[in-house]
């Protein structure tokens, strides 16, 4: 794939869309504190960032810093101990979904008894969708993520990286607008993570959805993303907003010969390192 | 490969020949050679029968050498072989269907129920610390000796095994599956019918095996302590007329019932589970 001519410029800013871009997710004063064993303890501290229509942003932080906890928040799973989420101008409200926003999980959450194909054809298959109309979204969907003749497979005769492909095809064949995303290659082995970064940029740099992407890993995050968002040690607080500069189409192999990935890997890098040093302090 | 496979069924015929041949002869062999203190009870005739007497009592019992011919025999006596096999059969059944189902929906409901779990908790555990055979002859006295106290037995034994099966797969429930199911669109009520309940299922199947057998255990049980046919029933008889053959008969009979109710239920588990790991179908 090659960048048409003139968008290759636009995107060396980082792929933000102009500032006219609505707001997707606003996240304002957001605060979360837990009560482990009597004692309160804060995991996210007055943290605020807005995600516009289209923008891929990563948001990293050393393990532990809250980020599932403020992806849990801004998915409605999880209720807040202060702040806003605001999903298109309206109040997130925990416990309700909203169907415009697709969630990916950190651990393997596939359906051990339903086949790929049943897996990737829930969500569609409890909306009620008749079975003709099902049948064909979801062979395409099983050919996109590079499944095909694995249909009919359950999920155990999968390796982790096939799983992974299925867990994000159940989510994006109901068309999110908004993706949510929490670490979900953390658990594959590094080549395995490449393909699946190639496979999910390829997706995202044709339907450009609005991703919010959780990871602790820099590498993925310069790869993916067009915008990082760097979050402190425990508790999570808001540290520094970089744009990614990057032109796309990326490779993931390519990328990482790029100046602005190594520019931005060392600067990140010693920022994160200060945190890492906080974390193990404590 | 069908090389081992060839000697490991050769060693199993062998062994098989050798038990035979000491039970049928062992007796007297070692009676004409061993000094008498050393001549071990075990394979006396009286207490364990040998295999030409039990083959000849199951030609009886089983109407095979009735003088009336097969069919007179097999209506004319109310308590042969194959009416005993089938009544405890249909006793297990029932008693395994009733168990299973009432199992299951008590095991969903408190499982689903923080609230039911916690109130009927100490009861459910205090009932399951009752020996269950202690039961029996309260169960025979409340349901009489016909067939129903039998059911009543197995449904017993049957109703807790599979109750706490259910109970622990609805509680072990994947909290992140239901987490997953319920941002794809699900309500409360699918997410019941596509996630907990599948996935406690396999807790369920799990419970298949056990159930059946010990739905036959209480059949059994309840035949001996107060029944009117049944396997059961013939080996009492048989124990009161000091018949070690006929007795054999019935165990032999139980031993086939208990294997082919096994082979059944594993190949309908393997089918049931066959996305679960462990039952990877064996090379
Ligand atoms: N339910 C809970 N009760 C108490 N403490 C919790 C709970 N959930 C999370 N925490 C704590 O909050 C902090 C943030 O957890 P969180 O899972 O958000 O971290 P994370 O940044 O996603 O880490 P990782 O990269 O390892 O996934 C951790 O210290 C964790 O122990
Ligand atoms: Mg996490």
């Amino acid at each position: 794939m090659i960048a048409p001519p003139g968008q290759g410029l636009a995107l060396a800013r980082g792929d933000v869309p102009a500032a006219a871009a609505r707001t997707r997710i606003a996240v304002q004063g957001l605060a979360k504190r837990f009560n482990a064993s009597g004692r309160e303890f804060v995991a996210v501290d007055d943290v605020s960032f807005e995600v516009k229509q289209g923008e891929f942003v990563a948001l990293l932080g050393p393990s532990g810093c809250g980020k599932s906890t403020i992806l849990n928040m801004v998915a409605g799973l999880l209720p807040r101990s202060g702040g806003r989420i605001l999903i298109d101008e309206d109040t997130v409200e925990t416990g309700k979904v909203n169907p415009r926003v697709g969630y990916v999980f950190q651990r393997d959450t596939l359906f051990p008894w339903r086949t790929v194909e049943q897996n990737i054809g829930y969500g569609l298959e409890i909306a009620g969708l008749p079975k003709t109309e099902r049948a064909g979204r979801v062979a395409s969907a099983v050919e996109k993520a590079g499944l095909s003749g694995f249909a009919q497979s359950f999920p155990r005769m999968l390796s982790g990286g096939m799983r992974q492909r299925v867990a994000l095809m159940r989510t994006l064949i109901l068309e999110p607008e908004i993706l949510l995303m929490d670490e979900p290659f953390g658990a594959l082995d590094t080549h395995t993570k490449l393909e699946m970064h190639k496979t999910l940029l390829e997706i995202w740099e044709r339907e450009r959805q609005t991703v919010l992407f959780v990871t602790h890993d820099l590498g993925e995050a310069l790869t993916l993303a067009s915008r990082i968002i760097l979050l402190s040690a425990r508790p999570g607080r808001l540290k520094e907003d970089f744009d990614v500069a990057i032109p796309r189409p990326r490779d993931p192999v390519a990328v990482r010969e790029t100046a602005e990935f190594g520019r931005l890997y060392s600067h990140i890098w010693h920022s994160l390192g200060e945190e890492f040093r906080r974390t193990r302090a404590d | 490969m069908s090389n081992s496979r060839t000697v490991i069924l050769l060693w199993q015929l062998a062994i098989l020949a050798a038990i035979l041949v000491i039970w049928q002869w062992g007796f007297e062999w070692s009676r004409a050679l061993l000094p008498k203190a050393y001549v071990p009870k075990i394979l006396d005739p009286y207490f364990v029968a040998r295999p030409s007497l039990i083959w000849q009592s199951f030609l009886r019992l089983g109407c095979f050498s009735d003088a009336a011919g097969f069919s007179a025999c097999i209506t004319g006596s109310d308590n042969n072989l194959w009416l005993a096999t089938l009544v405890t059969l249909k006793n297990t059944w029932w008693g395994f269907l009733f168990g299973w189902a009432s199992g299951i929906a008590a095991g969903l409901v408190l499982g689903r129920s923080d609230f039911l779990a916690r109130v009927f908790g100490p009861y459910i555990v205090a009932l399951n610390s009752i020996p269950r055979i202690a039961l029996v002859p309260l169960v025979i006295l409340i349901f009489g000796l016909g067939d129903l106290s039998k059911i009543a037995t197995a449904w017993l034994v049957v109703f807790f095994v599979v109750f706490f099966n259910t109970f622990e797969g609805t509680r072990a429930v994947d909290r992140d599956q239901i987490a997953a199911a319920r941002l794809l669109g699900a309500s409360e009520f699918t997410v019941l019918r596509t996630v907990v309940i599948p996935s406690a299922l396999a807790w369920v199947f799990a419970s298949l095996l056990p159930a059946v057998s010990f739905a036959l255990i209480g059949v059994i049980v309840g035949e001996f302590i107060g029944a009117e046919r049944g396997l059961g029933k013939l080996i009492i008889e048989a124990e009161a007329r000091a018949n070690a053959s006929e007795m054999m008969v019935a165990i032999f009979v139980m031993m086939f019932v208990g294997i082919l109710l096994a082979i059944a239920v594993r190949s309908l588990q393997s089918y049931l589970l066959r996305w679960q790991p462990q039952f990877e179908p064996s090379a």
